[in-house]
């Protein structure tokens, strides 16, 4: 026979076991066993059974670039300069797939709870590896992979709140993007209405989409949903009313190399109106820096300030125009009791004067006198994030049967977060009471 | 501000914020230190004039050298000027693009103090070289005197910085943080010197040096100091140097040398070896030295275009 045809049946049978044994890999890790015969889908797959779904991503389109860059390679004459060229780009492909089918089997090995030499046999000896770690019983991943669509979440309300005049009122039916063709949902079914002079805590274990939540509130990213403040839809008239919407971030995002002054006076040229003279200007910006303890300081460059001044002054910018929304994602963070709890009293005045505060903190019951309400956000069995709760502070104690936030945050959290994975039974619950309140 | 309607109130426009981004990019190259990169630029113009400041203007060799070296300072010079002013605080960026910051504005307000400052560590980079007794020609090829020279080296120097400075920019905008910025620096300025058109390239590649800031440089400044009526010394000193070899027993090639010399005929030598060692890009007319202005700024416009198309989707950066 020719040898060249059985160089071919050698290759075809060789892909065909690299796939079987792939195929019980997928099997047994939880997921479709077809995806071990589609050659690139197959690593990209791996890669999410190991939990490293991101490098799977890279390591997928390196592929796919190695194989352009391959064929064009052949394509060009030996020797010709486009084909040394190409050569370069194959040899740089290759290399660093390597590097990410490496990762992906360092995360492999752990899921299948093996030592990590095993990466060196997948690297090198790719066919006999997949079927030893296909076909032996020994070999059984640590848990099984998470598929969204084999999972029941729970069930969603399809409620919508009436419209308050005064305050904020959020209908939100869900947040989606599209991650690597799979149209993935961030966040799902969350209907409340804040009345104006509120304080209220965002509370949700990490994942559950609080940052993305306020972010669909202000309009920054958009979901399918209406929130209405204060009578007007903030998606619709966005541009006009993004001054009036103050968002504080986590970290201090503040140039050290300017003064405390200069920084919110740059601040007020964005977010005040034009119209306002400079002396008004000025005058805001001193009852700012006032409000914040900052005068005394006002002369001296960022990098001078301590942990607390920075985080006032990062929060001053924002309350420079006076929003009529204020969201703090952490403010807290990084202070001592005293120094949080003298900034949450002054956050609690800017809501008695009729503004709409919202805040994440992940300690919370160290000022939970301050607020009124509170918005429990948690994640579904489909990893969504998914309102558990929006009310009172006491009824919040009620509703989970719990004294502090810190345990209603233990309850909603998932078990492997050290949590009683009991979020879906309270999302439903409170499911349930929402659609009663909505008729 | 009232909270049962909206207020069309009108805010701050493009303008404004450019010129508000503008003066707090002053401060902070007072405060922050930023101002190194002057007495910097001083101290590699005086390391570069000394090694091939002697033979810039004079020789072939000396002036295509020079042209080359001067062309890689001002390449380093506008790297280093904005390789990390955008990814060091793209954060930042973002929350005040939340805020009403248009992108347009905080891309223009770089671009004028970034053509302030290129402009200046020019102005350091020609005082210096003349203070190191380097020899300009005495006149350009658009004005008259060493004063109209030294105009048109200003003008090729700082396109040359400019245009690499916002390419520096661009890559700062794409990137998303300082590491991976000064990974990708030096790799740029290898292939600004390799595409240089100093090294011979293969034919096919020739096209790519089109691309480089670095071609357009050296061919500016070559153009500028009369390249290609210059003497070519380099072939007339290495004769010299292998002066032993005998010429069929006649004499050898060093008396053969030092009777040219001595009846006043080296020069002449050295300028026909330079005649047939001319270079048609490096042509000392004006229209080469604007055609070579022109790719620079044009250049510069793209990098900038480019470095605004990224910014503009900076709200897409995750966290």
């Amino acid at each position: 026979m020719d040898l060249d045809i059985i160089a071919c049946i050698f290759q075809l049978v060789s892909q065909l076991a690299l796939s079987m044994g792939y195929f019980f890999i997928f099997r047994k890790s939880g997921k479709k066993g077809w995806y071990g015969f589609i050659p690139a889908l197959r690593d990209y797959e791996l890669a999410v059974i190991a939990e490293h779904e991101e490098e799977g991503r890279t390591y997928f389109i390196l592929n796919a670039c190695y194989f352009v860059s391959k064929q064009i390679y052949i394509y060009y004459d030996s020797g010709s300069p486009m084909q040394v060229f190409f050569a370069f780009i194959t040899i740089a492909l290759a290399v660093s797939s390597l590097f990410y089918s490496i990762r992906i089997y360092l995360a492999l090995c752990r899921l299948y709870q093996r030592p990590r030499k095993w990466t060196v046999c997948w690297v090198l000896f790719p066919l006999i590896t997949a079927l030893i770690w296909g076909f032996n019983k020994n070999f059984q991943p640590e848990h099984k992979a998470w598929d969204s669509e084999e999972i029941s979440a729970a069930k969603v309300s399809d409620a919508s709140l009436e419209v308050i005049k005064k305050g904020l009122t959020v209908n939100l039916t869900d947040r989606t993007v599209i991650d690597f063709f799979k149209k993935r949902y961030l966040l799902k079914d969350i209907h409340l209405s804040i009345p104006t002079g509120h304080m209220v805590l965002l509370l949700g274990g990490s994942g559950a989409g609080k940052t993305t939540f306020l972010n669909a509130l202000t309009g920054y990213e958009k979901a399918n949903a209406d929130v209405i403040l204060n009578g007007n839809n903030v998606y619709n008239n966005y541009e006009s009313m993004k001054y009036d919407l103050g968002f504080v971030p986590q970290q201090d995002l503040m140039r050290d190399g300017d003064t405390v002054n200069m920084t919110l006076i740059d601040a007020s040229q964005l977010r005040l109106p034009k119209n306002l003279s400079f002396s008004e200007k000025n005058k805001r910006i001193n009852e700012v820096l006032d409000k914040f303890g900052l005068t005394s300081v006002k002369n001296s460059l960022v990098e001078k300030l301590s942990g607390g001044q920075r985080k006032r002054l990062s929060i001053a910018m924002e309350f420079v125009s006076n929003p009529t929304l204020f969201i703090l994602d952490e403010p807290d963070s990084g202070l001592d009791g005293i120094v949080a709890r003298n900034l949450f009293k002054s956050l609690r005045s800017i809501a008695d004067e009729g503004k709409i505060v919202i805040v994440i903190t992940h300690t919370p019951d160290r000022v939970i006198d301050l607020f009124d309400d509170v918005i429990v956000l948690a994640k579904d069995a489909g990893r969504t994030g998914r309102l558990a709760f929006y009310g009172s502070i006491e009824d919040a104690h009620a509703f989970f049967g719990k004294d502090s936030m810190e345990e209603i945050l233990l309850s909603i959290n998932q078990k492997d977060e050290g949590g009683e994975g009991r979020s879906d039974e309270f999302i439903e619950k409170y499911g349930q009471r929402i659609t009663g309140q909505a008729g | 501000m009232d909270t049962t309607e909206i207020k069309k109130f009108k805010y701050m426009g493009r303008i404004g914020q450019t010129f508000i981004y503008f003066l707090k990019l002053c401060r902070l190259f007072v405060f922050r230190n930023d101002w190194k990169v002057l007495p910097m630029a001083a101290v590699i113009a005086g390391m570069v004039s000394m090694v091939v400041g002697k033979g810039l203007f004079l020789t072939m060799e000396g002036t295509l050298q020079g042209a080359f070296a001067l062309t890689c300072v001002c390449i380093w010079n506008g790297f280093f000027n904005s390789i990390q002013v955008i990814c060091r605080e793209r954060p930042i960026i973002k929350r005040e693009h939340r805020a009403g910051l248009h992108m347009t504005s905080y891309v223009c307000a770089h671009l004028i103090f970034q053509m302030i400052l290129s402009a200046i560590q020019v102005g350091i980079t020609i005082v210096v070289c003349r203070l190191s007794g380097m020899h300009f020609p005495e006149k350009g090829l658009m004005t008259e005197g060493t004063e109209g020279f030294i105009v048109e080296l200003f003008i090729t120097l700082f396109l040359i910085t400019y245009a690499s400075d916002i390419l520096a920019l661009m890559i700062s905008a794409i990137v998303r943080n300082t590491t991976a910025a000064m990974t990708v620096m030096p790799f740029m300025l290898i292939v600004q010197l390799v595409f240089a058109g100093y090294f011979s390239i293969p034919n096919m590649l020739r096209e790519v040096t089109d691309l480089m800031i670095s071609k357009w440089g050296t061919q500016g400044i070559c153009a500028l100091g009369n390249y290609n009526d210059l003497p070519a010394v380099l072939i007339w000193n290495r004769m010299k140097a292998a002066g032993n070899v005998d010429l069929g027993g006649v004499m050898t090639l060093s008396e053969l040398m030092n009777i040219v010399e001595e009846n006043g005929f080296r020069d002449r030598v050295q300028y026909e070896l330079g005649k047939a060692s001319q270079n048609a890009n490096y042509v000392s007319t004006p229209e080469n030295l604007m055609a070579c202005w022109a790719h620079l700024l044009v250049f510069a416009a793209v990098f900038a275009f480019i470095t605004v198309v990224f910014m503009e989707f900076i709200d897409r950066d995750r966290r």
